[in-house]
């Protein structure tokens, strides 16, 4: 099956403004439907501005990236938002609300500007609920949320925008072991029984090795490695990027990293 | 008994110039001005600069206009006032302008700044006077302690009898009723316990607003359309209706509506002043006249 | 249930409006009383427009600055208007409409001011810098106020302060006319920024992965609201409070959405200041308080019981 491309970035050279370096150097990455890719490095290696390179929010320096076969900077917010759908590291809660209201603001980019929320927005917000296994909480505070059970809704808000490709930046930061896997698992099963594509930054090297289909490591801005876990996470590139010595041990068909303690400490 | 004595005067004299003032001499001049401060010359004062176009007023009506070398710029009645050098508008008074004259007493109005500018004058050696000048009843007290600075006492003598006779008449019966506006937006008017309203009161016209206790007051245009005043007065020098005057909302008020405006040149009923029982004839002429 | 609510409160301000007064209009004679249709009314309907103004204003700055405790006028507009007050008196501009003009073109000076500190320090529209660009660009006004009332005449600059504070006592069809002509432009823009004004409080960076058009949006509603408050500035004074407490009653009240709050707010603010004005008229009759203060009095208890509503939730 030829897999639909939705994010096709290549050669990305970016730079923030008074910044004394490139925050990315020359990285490419394309990302089909169908398929699970994390974006894994050490803190400031470019993670993040990758992600708004490629969502049109940074302007490259030199290279491309493009949404469905067009440049990012052409796409109006609008558009972009009904095709990827976006769940950021952070955000701001300034007014008390409930979790249907949040999913619904998911919603956004498909209503007309005098429009009012029709029953087809309803039910995208109920489908997204259901996929997210939050339907229970529909009339909770955001504030009463437990940390995993906020991520749920968050992700389903995403959904909501019926979009091509979920992204998602760091999500399971601060969660527990139990909430982490079911982020996983959820997203796993977003896009393999939905056909969504999907990228996630994460720290979580050995869950992502577990999960995904690809991987591509950053360091600094470079690209170090990209492709299968199994082919990219070796004991000198993760040793390399992560600067702390690791045996890669096999689990499942897939590399765990183990970070190895230090000798003087550990007779 | 006579180093006894010595002593005493010493100690007098040091008390004396502790407090700022001058030790007082047999034969000289002293009144109680309005800050309750006792002010000592040793002879009348030869060289006044007054920083009130009213007291300058005075000083001329009692005779003392030639010992003036000094004025503010606003000080313009009578036309001899004008050959006297302005020391600057006098708000706040330039301490600097006033001391170049050279001045034996400074008459000041006894507001904020002009106290300040008082001491000021006073650390300079030059003395000072502040007299309270806001209503009817002030202006005798204030021109008969003129007179005994100046020492012209028996010429302030006749004028003050007449400030003061005028001060105590009852309120004349009223005929007309008036409104006295000086500003539109907000409406500003003028209340109970000024000067205006005593002058009105005098000339037999009922200030509308007399129920008002402050000096000036904002009210609405529809308390006064309410209260439906014969005439809206106003200082002005000239005979042109005021500029809200063509208003629709303004012309609710029938004297508006009716362009029945009383115009009050400033010099004479601005403020008070000798000629104050001028400016109640005048109005009482006007107010007759538009009848 | 809540919306009829404030339909009747619509109703009954401006049926107070109308009745209360010092004239006594008998209940017949109403529809005919010049007093009613050239005084009452156009005061009452200019009330209860520049509260509306307000109102709207103060929901737009509060979602662009992100901070629930601002007022239109934190953003140093009422010191521009001051000073343009203050100098069409000092300098006796002539005209009838010389003041509020000049109070106009004071408030838009002092947005455009703030509006170019924010580009300066490289942050357009960074709530921040326009919070801290306000305060400086109001002291800024301020101060040059100062110096041109020590230096003119105290009279007349009494009088302009009495303006600043607020009122309707200059209210007239014309007055109302113009804020008919001008206010609904803003008030359509900012109503048709209301989704994206949703999504600007989960943050810039959020509010864009949902669609919003941050840049644009934040200088479109920073235009509108700053173009409203200057209007009801020029028309009325400074009239504080009203666009600080009103949001958060219809927040409350009637719900957070944006859709829902600009229509709410815009009643609630026309509201609250025509019955302001009304009590101002009244409570110390025959003499007037400036609006301002009465807004002022009643708004600082009512905002301190808010506050603490707002920080045990």
């Amino acid at each position: 099956m030829d897999r639909e491309l939705i994010v096709a970035v290549g050669d990305l050279t970016c730079r923030y403004p008074g910044a004394p370096r490139d925050a990315l150097v020359g990285v490419s990455l394309d990302v089909r439907s169908g398929e699970f890719h994390a974006l894994l490095g050490p803190n400031g290696s470019g993670k993040t501005t990758l992600l708004r390179a490629a969502l049109g929010l940074v302007r490259p320096a030199r290279g491309r990236a493009e949404i469905l076969g067009r440049p990012a900077s052409v796409w109006s917010r609008r558009d972009l938002a009904r095709v990827v759908g976006v769940v950021p590291q952070r955000e701001e809660n300034l007014f008390p609300q409930r979790v249907h209201e949040t999913v619904l603001l998911g919603r956004y980019p498909h209503l007309s500007l005098f429009g009012g929320v029709r029953a087809a927005d309803r039910a995208a917000v109920e489908r997204a609920l259901v996929a997210c296994d939050a339907v229970d909480l529909a009339d909770r505070w955001l504030w009463t949320l437990s940390g995993g059970e906020y991520q749920r809704v968050r992700l389903a808000r995403a959904l909501a925008q019926e979009p091509r490709l979920l992204v998602l930046d760091e999500p399971t930061a601060s969660l527990d072991l139990r909430h982490e896997m079911e982020l996983f698992e959820l997203v796993r099963a977003l896009v393999d029984r939905h056909g969504l594509a999907a990228l996630m930054i994460t720290h979580h090297v050995n869950l992502a090795a577990r999960f995904v289909d690809q991987v591509l490591i950053l360091a600094e801005g470079h690209a170090v490695a990209r492709g299968a876990p199994v082919d990219v996470l070796t004991r000198e590139t993760a040793a390399a990027v992560f600067q702390w010595p690791v045996v890669i041990s096999a689990f499942d068909g897939r590399p765990q990293m183990i970070p190895l303690r230090k000798k003087e400490n550990h007779p | 008994m006579q180093r006894t004595h010595l002593a005493g005067f010493v100690a007098l004299t040091i008390t004396a110039c502790a407090r700022g003032e001058h030790v007082p001499v047999r034969g000289g001049i002293a009144v109680t001005d309005d800050a309750g401060r006792r002010v000592t010359l040793a002879a009348p004062a030869r060289r006044i600069v007054s920083l009130l176009p009213s007291f300058t007023e005075i000083l001329f009506a009692i005779g003392a206009g030639d010992r003036l070398v000094g004025r503010t710029t606003w000080c313009d009645y009578p036309p001899e006032a004008l050959a006297v050098p302005s020391v600057g508008d006098g708000m706040p008074p330039s301490v600097e302008a006033v001391a170049a004259r050279r001045p034996d007493l400074v008459v000041l109005y006894r507001a904020g700044p002009n106290v300040t500018a008082a001491a000021q004058l006073e650390r300079l050696g030059i003395r000072t006077v502040l007299l309270d000048l806001n209503l009817l009843e002030q202006l005798g007290p204030a021109a008969r302690r003129l007179g005994v600075l100046t020492g012209h006492s028996r010429a302030a003598d006749s004028l003050v009898h007449v400030l003061d006779n005028l001060a105590s008449q009852p309120a004349a019966p009223s005929t007309r009723s008036l409104a006295f506006i000086v500003w539109d937006n907000p409406p500003i008017v003028i209340g109970a316990g000024s000067y205006l309203d005593r002058l009105a009161a005098l000339a037999g016209a009922r200030n509308v607003f007399h129920d008002v206790g402050a000096p000036s007051a904002q009210v609405s245009i529809e308390t006064i359309a309410a209260r439906d005043p014969d005439f809206v007065a106003l200082l002005s020098d000239s005979a042109v209706p005021p500029r809200y005057a063509m208003r629709p909302e303004w012309r609710v008020v029938r004297a508006v509506r009716d362009a029945r405006f009383l115009f009050l040149p400033g010099q004479l009923f601005g403020r008070p002043g000798p000629r104050a029982a001028e400016a109640i004839r005048e109005l009482r002429r006007r107010l007759e006249a538009a009848r | 249930m809540r919306y009829v609510l404030l339909a009747a409160a619509v109703l009954t301000t401006l049926a107070a409006a109308l009745l209360l007064g010092p004239a006594n209009v008998p209940f017949g004679d109403l529809l005919a009383s010049p007093i009613v249709w050239q005084l009452r009314l156009p005061r009452a309907v200019l009330a209860f427009l520049v509260g509306g103004a307000l109102g709207v204003s103060g929901v737009g700055l509060q979602a662009l600055v992100r901070n629930p405790l601002a007022d239109p006028f934190l953003l140093g507009l009422s010191g521009g208007a001051g000073l343009g007050a203050v100098v069409a008196i000092a300098f006796h501009l002539p005209g009838p409409w010389a003041l509020p003009l000049a109070a106009f073109v004071g408030a838009v000076g002092a947005m455009a001011l703030v509006y170019r500190l924010g580009l300066m320090s490289g942050a357009e529209l960074d709530p921040r810098i326009l919070l801290l660009g306000g305060v400086a660009v109001g002291a800024f006004a301020a101060a040059i106020t100062t110096a041109l009332v020590s230096l003119a005449e105290a009279t007349e600059l009494r009088n302009a302060f009495l303006w600043l504070w607020g009122g309707f006592s200059g209210a007239s069809w014309t007055t109302v006319l113009v804020i008919l002509v001008y206010a609904p432009l803003p008030l359509v823009v900012l109503f048709a920024a209301a989704r994206p004004l949703d999504l600007l409080a989960l943050g810039d960076e959020p509010a864009q992965y949902l669609g919003a058009d941050v840049r644009r949006l934040k200088r479109v509603v920073y235009l509108s609201a700053s173009l409203l408050t200057a209007a009801a500035v020029a028309v009325a004074g400074v009239i504080g409070f009203v666009g600080l407490i009103v949001p958060h009653v219809c927040r409350l009240l009637w719900g957070r959405l944006h859709r829902t709050l600009f229509p709410t707010a815009f009643l609630a603010g026309g509201v609250l200041l025509a019955a302001a004005d009304t009590l101002a008229r009244t409570v110390v009759a025959p003499r007037e308080l400036p609006v301002g203060i009465v807004t002022a009095l009643l708004g600082v208890p009512l905002f301190a019981f808010l506050l603490r509503r707002w920080t045990v939730s």
